[in-house]
């Protein structure tokens, strides 16, 4: 058995444009859990920080169960248990795409943790920028929209690449309930040429290339929102 | 013209305000004082419904509020009217100077960017910090972060201005500088009534037309600077000024 029946460059360029057509399924898994569950995470985190009864306990028992169990457990809870839930009313979903209930899955696990991220950059703004707020005469929403959030929002950006980051990543968990990603592929590959190495090296020089890319970005961001705050990012 | 009538307040058990009245005439400049802990603050505040007090009337202008049945429009209206330079600034960290006396006039008030810009220009310029617009909070110094709150509150060309402790925070310095403009603009707004709340003595002397010593949630006494710290009638007020010692700053 020579080397290159374990491991050859060309295989490696080879089955990169295989491996790569995988990325748009996981890059719409990433988009759609990060902004969808953004938005969500924003909802229950208002709901957290006004208190409201009832809303607040069921939602502070579901971001325990997210944060507290592993994400491949979540997705085939809701891979087997979302059919006979809604069954229970009588709709049958059996036939949906798998990717939407990965997606699903994803959107539930991103929520609870990033509302948990902008939950805590909400409540480090100071009160005294709300007071502030309110003595020259702004509105509750106005207060939220042109003073808090933007504020907020800057303080969540280190987290937010971390989170972002550790999604890209943690998609690739998709592939076990059978979603054709990069990971899907990779394995496909595997499986019908019995040479797996190539393929895998490719979902990883992938997956770093475009994490570098996140990071960058955020630290562009970091520093863009500084108000100068930190001289010269971090 | 502002009236205070009964105002009450508690937090949990503990009564702050106990019952307070108080009434000040357009233009007037009042100082309170008062030990730690006798409410001088939280009368302040609830006059700008920063915390909503547990009984009483609010007077300013035409427009009269019972703290009992306050509605949000009421509210916002005393606001209107109103505006508060806080202890320890409250410069919006987002905003850069001129952004920060412009929001209220933009998004409060209404008034076109254009114009608003000019107003924060020719506030901030007063207090000479034109060469600050575009600065961050984070970029100035305790007293131009004083300075451009002040002119923030300023620009809003409101009824009465609320002063909190506003040289709490800073160093002696920039203490007389900063009460140098209050007394600035004491002497130059007419229609504007002024409630500042400090602990410097010879300051509250020189600007005030009328103090007010508060202890303990009540106003104990209140009268001429001259009758307060020269002929104080309270044995309280007595207490309280001997154990001050006189500081003098260059104003």
């Amino acid at each position: 058995m020579n080397f290159n029946d374990l491991f050859s460059f060309e295989r490696l360029i080879e089955n990169m444009p295989n491996v790569l057509a995988g990325l748009p399924v996981t890059l719409s898994i990433v988009v759609c859990a990060f902004f969808i569950g953004g938005l969500l995470g924003f909802g229950i985190a208002i709901i957290r920080i006004r208190h409201i009864k009832i809303l607040e306990q069921l939602i502070i028992v579901y971001i325990s169960f997210m944060r507290c169990t592993p994400l491949i457990v979540q997705l085939f809870v809701v891979y087997f248990g979302l059919p006979l839930l809604v069954g229970l009313v009588g709709i049958d979903i059996n036939r949906w795409d798998k990717l939407i209930f990965v997606l699903i899955a994803y959107i539930l696990n991103e929520a609870a943790f990033l509302s948990e991220l902008i939950r805590s950059s909400i409540l480090a703004v100071p009160a005294g920028q709300t007071e502030a707020a309110y003595s020259i005469g702004l509105s509750n929403i106005q207060t939220y929209f042109r003073i808090i959030i933007p504020q907020a929002g800057r303080i969540a950006i280190p987290g937010l690449s971390v989170q972002i980051i550790n999604l890209f990543q943690g998609t690739s968990l998709a592939f076990l309930m059978g979603v054709l990603d990069m990971m899907g592929r990779a394995s496909a590959i595997g499986v019908n040429t019995y040479h797996v190495i190539e393929a895998y090296l490719d979902v990883a020089i992938i997956f770093i290339i475009i994490s570098i890319c996140l990071e960058r970005f955020f630290i562009y961001l970091n520093k863009k929102y500084s108000y100068s705050l930190i001289k010269g990012g971090y | 013209m502002l009236e205070i009538k009964n105002i009450k307040k508690s937090f949990g058990n503990k009564q702050v305000l106990k019952d307070v009245s108080l009434s000040v005439q357009t233009g007037e400049v009042i100082v309170i004082l008062g030990p730690s802990g006798s409410g001088k603050t939280t009368l302040l505040r609830c006059i700008n419904f920063l915390e909503r007090a547990d009984g009483g009337e609010l007077t300013i202008s035409d427009k009269t509020v019972n703290f009992t049945k306050v509605h949000k429009k009421d509210i916002f209206e005393i606001r209107q009217k109103t505006a508060f330079v806080f202890q320890n600034y409250n410069l919006f960290n987002n905003k850069t100077a001129i952004g920060n006396v412009m929001e209220g006039l933009v998004v409060a008030r209404k008034i076109p960017k254009s114009k608003a810009a000019e107003i924060a220009k020719h506030h901030l310029d007063e207090m000479g910090l034109a060469d600050k617009y575009d600065c961050f909070p984070s970029q100035l110094s305790g007293g131009q972060q004083q300075r451009v709150a002040i002119a923030r509150a300023l620009a809003l060309n409101p009824d009465v201005i609320l002063f909190d402790e506003p040289t709490s925070a800073l160093d002696p310095e920039l203490i007389g500088e900063t009460l140098g403009i209050i007394k600035k603009i004491a002497s130059a707004q007419n229609n504007t009534t002024i409630i500042i709340v400090t602990h410097e003595m010879s300051f509250a002397q020189g600007v005030a037309h009328k103090v007010v010593f508060m202890d303990d949630g009540f106003v104990v006494e209140e009268g001429s600077p001259d009758d307060i710290f020269l002929r104080p009638k309270k044995e309280r007020t007595k207490q309280f000024l001997s154990r001050i010692s006189p500081i003098e700053y260059n104003i």
